[in-house]
């Protein structure tokens, strides 16, 4: 027989095999549900690995791939470390790539090195003020933010459908089934890396983020009270902190990064407004940032690898017939054995004779 | 003629209102037994989606519209089979528990279903059919919006006096109400809190499952990516608005179910306004509901909050 026991301390090691045999879980239970279907196992992980890192060109849809799920993955580290459980990310970026494109027009004609920074400002600002509302809801009436986010987030995307449809966005004779904007001019396009026309530069912004979330969150004022928001917000009241105010930011910081996402989407992948390649987007990123433990680095990790499994997926799509939501299926997998593991961690496995 | 017209339309809004109740109201209920012991489940968006998966499946191999409905409530079982282990034995968060079944629900629903119907057609099936009461449904404007309905409608309507009994009236429902209030009382008698929840929210479940399910079959004759569109979010709200009574969910539940019905009508109407105001509608009166609610005396103490022996 064996009991499990509470541990009075963390062992790193064992919280390390906790989560190997996590990811082992469920890379064993993705295999069952690729067999349930009748897919060749063997063949689709070894194409998903292909297509994730077989070649510089693999490596670079990777990075493309996990540019968005890494900045809407520090979105949820920052919301969820103070315990705000926003779940708005998949509207903020929507709101990123909408406020991109109308910054797009503002701005047409500037010189790039105006230019980017300053659609990308119009999105974050489009992903802050969502996340403004839903911490005034939750401030001044008291309204749980994760179901203020969800009905925002609908709210949003029938916005952007709106605009794309019978509003002023829409593509000139565009027919119903065919919601998207006309393609953006060439100059505004990011820039590419390496002369490679995959590689756009947004690609740098989600290690740039992830350092910077990192600094703010163990090394700053703001960082201390976000931390304390989540252990003990009492005592963070009696310490005189503004607990409305920290609550206001941290929405407003997890809107920005998540808008972020929607407008290097718009300005380095898709080139036009158009909803399909947003959608997923915010969802993949809470799984990404509750992988990587609630903490930058590892968000970006997990970023990477899952950002991999799509680069894979799409690789995998053009050798056979898997379709490719098999990757939200194998992130839910995963983020279930992870928080299995988080619980596993916490005690220690014991061996108790027979009475 | 124009009266006529008018009668017609008010008939027809109040009748969809009491059909797309009852989705709703399933679910609702299903929660309401789920969070009065405690459990605050937010997987109800995740679980409602896996019931109309099912269904679909079901229907359209079998067939056999009561072996959907079945299939539907044995998966919302398992959803909560599934929420109940992470919340009520490995005390899990409850939110995250929740976030995590949505997600998990939403991949692997899509996966299946994207695998199903893999290079054919979208096989699809005929639903539920409005069953016709006898004379009843004969009365001039309450027979067609009360008595002309589809079967389980009536069964949904059922359901807020059993849970009332269920809740009030059992020893089942004393000892589930204390699972929410006050769940040491339980452990002290020696009575296992883990089981009780367990059982409590898998039945929870199964009728939230069930509320997924009719979606699918009496509304629809496919299955789509997103197929509950939040629907799972709104009945949370309900539970809220309606303070976690039976009797105020169910107005909660026929206000958003009447906003929904109105929305559909005022579009095929051609009302000069965006068809998305319309659909944002219910997404809309939810945080407005939710700014208004000021008493929430209803809610069980130990909502959320994991049960450890000290």
């Amino acid at each position: 027989m064996i009991r499990f026991e509470p541990r009075t301390e963390r062992d790193g090691l064992w919280t390390a095999a906790s989560f190997a045999m996590a990811v082992v879980a469920g890379l064993a239970v993705s295999a069952l549900l690729l067999a349930s279907t009748g897919a060749d196992v063997g063949q689709v992980f070894a194409a998903l690995v292909q297509g994730a890192a077989g070649s510089p060109k693999a490596l670079a849809t990777t990075l493309v791939k996990a540019t968005p799920i890494i900045l809407t993955g520090l979105a949820t580290v920052i919301a969820f470390r103070a315990q705000l459980w926003s779940i708005g990310q998949e509207g903020q970026v929507f709101a990123g790539a909408m406020g991109g494109y109308l910054g797009g027009q503002v701005l047409a004609g500037m010189p790039p090195l105006l230019f980017f920074p300053g659609v990308l400002a119009f999105g974050m600002a489009a992903g802050m003020a969502l996340g403004w509302l839903a911490a005034q809801l939750r401030n001044r009436f008291g309204v749980n933010e994760i179901i203020s986010t969800v009905m925002l987030n609908y709210l949003v995307i029938y916005l952007l459908s709106w605009l794309l449809q019978g509003g002023p966005w829409g593509e000139n004779g565009a027919t119903i089934s065919y919601q998207q904007s006309p393609m953006l001019p060439e100059d505004a396009f990011l820039p590419a890396l390496f002369g490679s026309n995959r590689l756009h530069a947004g690609v740098l912004l989600p290690f740039l983020a992830a350092a910077l979330c990192a600094v703010v969150i163990s090394r700053t004022p703001l960082g201390y009270e976000i931390r304390g928001l989540g252990y003990n917000p009492e005592a963070l009241r009696h310490k005189g902190v503004n607990i409305a105010r920290t609550v206001t930011i941290v929405m407003m910081a997890s809107g920005a990064l998540a808008a972020l996402a929607g407008a290097t989407e718009l300005f380095g992948v898709a080139h036009r407004l158009r909803a399909d390649n947003l959608v997923g987007l915010g969802y993949a990123g809470i799984i990404v940032g509750m992988i990587g433990g609630l903490r930058p680095l590892g968000t970006v990790v997990a970023g990477l690898f899952f950002g991999g499994l799509a680069s894979g997926a799409v690789y995998m799509r053009v050798l056979g017939d898997v379709p490719a939501s098999l990757v939200p299926a194998i992130q839910g997998i995963t983020l279930f054995f992870f928080l299995c593991a988080g619980v596993l961690a916490r005690y220690r496995v014991v061996r108790v004779a027979f009475q | 003629m124009n009266q006529l017209f008018q009668e017609a339309i008010i008939v027809s809004i109040l009748a969809a209102t009491i059909r797309t109740m009852t989705p709703l109201l399933f679910s609702a209920m299903g929660e309401l037994i789920t969070q009065r012991a405690g459990i605050w489940n937010m997987g109800v968006e995740g679980t409602m989606l896996t019931g109309s998966f099912a269904a679909y499946i079901a229907a359209t191999t079998t067939g056999s519209l009561w072996l959907a409905v079945l299939a539907a409530i044995v998966a919302g079982a398992l959803m909560g089979a599934i929420i109940a282990f992470m919340t009520a034995t490995l005390r899990v968060d409850h939110f995250i528990a929740g976030l995590g079944l949505n997600l998990l629900a939403g991949g692997l629903t899509l996966y299946w279903f994207q695998s199903y119907i893999q290079g054919r057609a979208q096989p699809t099936f005929s639903g539920f059919q409005d069953v016709a009461i006898p004379l009843l449904s004969d009365i001039s404007v309450i027979g067609p919006i009360l008595f002309s309905q589809r079967a389980l409608t009536y069964v949904a309507l059922l359901t807020v006096p059993l849970v009332w009994f269920l809740l009030y009236r059992s020893r089942y429902g004393l000892e589930l109400r204390c699972l929410g209030e006050n769940p040491k009382a339980l452990d002290v008698k020696g009575l296992s809190v883990t089981a009780r929840q367990f059982a409590a929210v898998m039945i929870g479940s199964a009728l939230t499952g069930l509320g997924g399910g009719f979606l699918m079959l009496g509304f629809s004759d496919r299955f789509l990516a997103d197929f509950t569109a939040g629907r799972g979010w709104i009945v949370i709200v309900a539970l809220i608005a309606g303070n976690w009574k039976p009797k105020g969910v169910l107005v909660a539940v026929i206000a958003f179910a009447f906003l929904e019905s109105l929305a559909t009508h005022l579009q095929v109407l051609g009302a000069p306004v965006p068809h998305q105001l319309l659909l944002a509608l219910p997404y809309l009166a939810s945080i407005g509901l939710l700014m208004g609610v000021r008493f929430r005396s209803g809610q069980p103490t130990r909502l959320g909050i994991p049960y450890k022996r000290e």
